[in-house]
């Protein structure tokens, strides 16, 4: 099941080794020791909001600030666990380690993928959880601890994050197989990229449910054929 | 350098990052079935995605080489997960073109 587990989270590998690394690399200029790189990785688990760690800690931001800043950043996540109410059972603190992991790539992979047959589904989740946030500590330690020494140049490997949405992108398309979703989170990123830029992910997914939402109470073919 | 003021931070910023991961788990408990909840839980993944994928192509600089490089990577990607179906190595065959282009390679 290991191996299963591996294979299936491999693509967040490639994306998280080379984000982590970068995200060391910038840490260490702070002057703090490498191992608190680690342990942000380990606590904080949050790519985005990690990288902006860095400048709230250089300009010594005050720390409602530092708490707003991060979960709006974050709010995205609000929606993700939507998706996955019905996937995640009762499984007590696995569970909770489950919700704590679920960041946008775990959250793709487990809203699109099946898990391979005969495996039990809570521990092949709690696999994929676990080691997903082991390639991005290892990448922010190595990163803190060695980046400058480092000897495979990682350039350009950051586009496994885009890869691994398009490819789940596809999936979501072979196993919906109806236009309107698509539709509407198109209209709505380009909205949210009129309106507002900089807070893009969390206006366009907010909008997108909103729409989706409107329409099939509004709209009785979308109400029947959704 | 304030090692005090960093563990602080960690702190805060780990629980404002769970904050935000875990109410719908906490709202939602027991009301799985509700039909509204299901279309919701089966429309936000492929809406999500194609959100996720545009913003990804958002930050790529398009007046420079990398754009180009950026889409040729794209598309193979596709054309290989259209071809083969196995994520992994579309998804390792589009990185590996991304990486040849942006380190020049050849």
């Amino acid at each position: 099941m290991i191996r299963d587990a591996i294979k299936t989270t491999l693509p967040i590998f490639f994306g998280y080794l080379p984000l982590g690394i970068a995200f060391g690399l910038l840490f260490q200029e702070l002057g703090y020791p490498w191992y608190y790189a680690t342990l942000m990785g380990v606590c904080i688990y949050a790519g985005a909001a990690q990288f902006m760690a860095v400048g709230l800690l250089a300009a010594g931001a005050g720390f409602v600030e530092i708490a707003m800043a991060t979960f709006f950043l974050n709010s995205r996540h609000l929606f993700y666990g939507l998706a996955l109410l019905n996937s995640f059972g009762n499984w007590g603190l696995r569970k909770i380690y489950l919700i704590f992991g679920l960041t946008d790539e775990v959250y793709s992979l487990m809203s699109t993928i099946e898990v391979p047959e005969g495996t039990d589904k809570p521990q092949f989740y709690f696999l994929m959880t676990i080691l997903s946030q082991g390639y991005w500590v290892l990448g922010c330690t190595l990163g803190a601890w060695a980046g400058t020494k480092l000897v495979f140049n990682t350039q350009g490997m950051e586009f496994a994050a885009t890869a691994l949405f398009m490819v789940l992108l596809i999936e979501q398309w072979i196993k919906v197989r109806r236009p309107l979703p698509f539709i509407i989170a198109l209209v709505a990123s380009a909205i949210a990229l009129l309106l507002f830029a900089q807070h893009m992910l969390i206006l366009a997914i907010s909008l997108s449910l909103i729409m989706m939402m409107v329409l099939r109470l509004t709209n009785k073919k979308v109400h029947d054929e959704y | 350098m304030n090692i005090e003021y960093l563990v602080m931070v960690i702190a805060i910023m780990s629980v404002a990052t769970f904050a935000t991961r875990l109410p719908p788990f906490v709202l939602f408990s027991g009301r799985e079935q509700h039909p509204l909840l299901q279309f919701i839980a089966r429309y936000t993944p492929p809406m999500v995605m194609t959100i996720l994928v545009i913003y990804m192509l958002k930050s790529v600089d398009y007046l420079s080489a990398e754009g180009l490089y950026a889409f040729i990577a794209l598309f193979v990607t596709i054309g290989v997960h259209l071809w083969r179906r196995n994520a992994l190595v579309s998804i390792v065959t589009g990185t590996a073109v991304f990486m040849s282009f942006v380190q020049g390679w050849f």
